[in-house]
């Protein structure tokens, strides 16, 4: 059994997991194409295509596909920085099948640090999405609007029973 | 990455990526707008502010009214909302993948302690 813990800041996310697994083996599970695809994405979004070129530097180039056949998702991430056993970087964009990214989404830069404890592996996550406060603060906004937008509509819909004027 | 209907969601994100679009966003946050009055704080010709509402228009982001001639802007929300929902995608993306992940090495673990078995 694995703990789990999970803290969202201003724009990044910080997800700490204790494996039941020596360090050097989730390292690993990090590090392949052969254990990715038993792995990486959601049950029913499985990564089917996948190319990797594991040093700084290099290309992992994968694709997940879901349960209908126009469910795909094109992936293309760069290392950044590799320290066997303890720490992978990588910056993960969303792609096409020929490996260009997407330059319209954001990026999201992955610091996956791997400690030992005692036999078991505690894995902390921290990634960084590449959208600015600015891009944060609109959206919490429109959080705000959208509840003023219904509150609006509840105001036109009780003080104007017909529709009759304009 | 988490698998999304990513086309839309690259309109809405490139619409985001400008200043200037972000702030006419936040004008119209406390309600409805023309284009003069959304012109106003900037020193930008209308017509580039055009360019911009369109562009937000196209994203989803804002609607135009067809009543009046000066058509004025109203800020939509439910892109914001999609971009929130994304965001949070993440963590349900890294929560499944790392249940996975735990499966596997449980897997791993079994078959090598088995693999070292067979060869003592």
């Amino acid at each position: 059994m694995s703990d789990q813990n999970v803290t969202t800041t201003e724009h990044a996310f910080i997800l700490t997991r204790t494996f039941d697994a020596p360090r050097a083996l989730v390292f690993e599970a990090y590090s392949s194409c052969e254990h990715l695809r038993r792995w990486w994405g959601p049950r029913s979004w499985p990564m089917h295509e996948c190319t990797i070129d594991f040093r700084v530097g290099g290309v992992w180039h994968y694709c997940l596909r879901g349960p209908n056949p126009e469910d795909e998702s094109w992936g293309r991430a760069v290392y950044d920085e590799i320290v066997e056993p303890e720490r992978i970087v990588f910056t993960d964009s969303f792609s096409d099948a020929d490996g260009r990214a997407n330059t319209a989404m954001p990026t999201t830069r992955s610091t996956i640090d791997f400690a030992e404890e005692g036999g078991r592996t505690r894995l902390t996550l921290r990634a960084d999405f590449a959208t600015s406060e600015d891009l944060r603060a609109v959206i919490d906004m429109g959080m705000e609007a959208g509840i003023t937008e219904t509150m609006d509509r509840l105001e036109e819909h009780v003080t104007r029973p017909a529709a009759s004027s304009a | 990455m988490q698998p999304a209907a990513s086309d839309h969601l690259s309109d809405v994100f490139a619409a985001l990526a400008d200043p200037t679009r972000r702030a006419i966003l936040a004008q119209l946050t406390t309600g409805t707008r023309t284009v003069n009055e959304l012109a106003e704080p900037f020193d930008v010709t209308l017509p580039a502010i055009s360019r911009h509402l369109k562009v937000l228009e196209r994203a989803g982001l804002i609607e135009r009214s067809r009543e009046a001639q000066y058509r004025p802007c109203t800020l939509r929300s439910a892109p914001l909302r999609d971009v929130d929902a994304w965001l949070d995608g993440y963590r349900r993306f890294y929560t499944e993948s790392f249940d996975r992940l735990d499966d596997y090495l449980t897997h791993l673990r079994s078959h090598r302690e088995q693999g070292q078995t067979d060869h003592e």
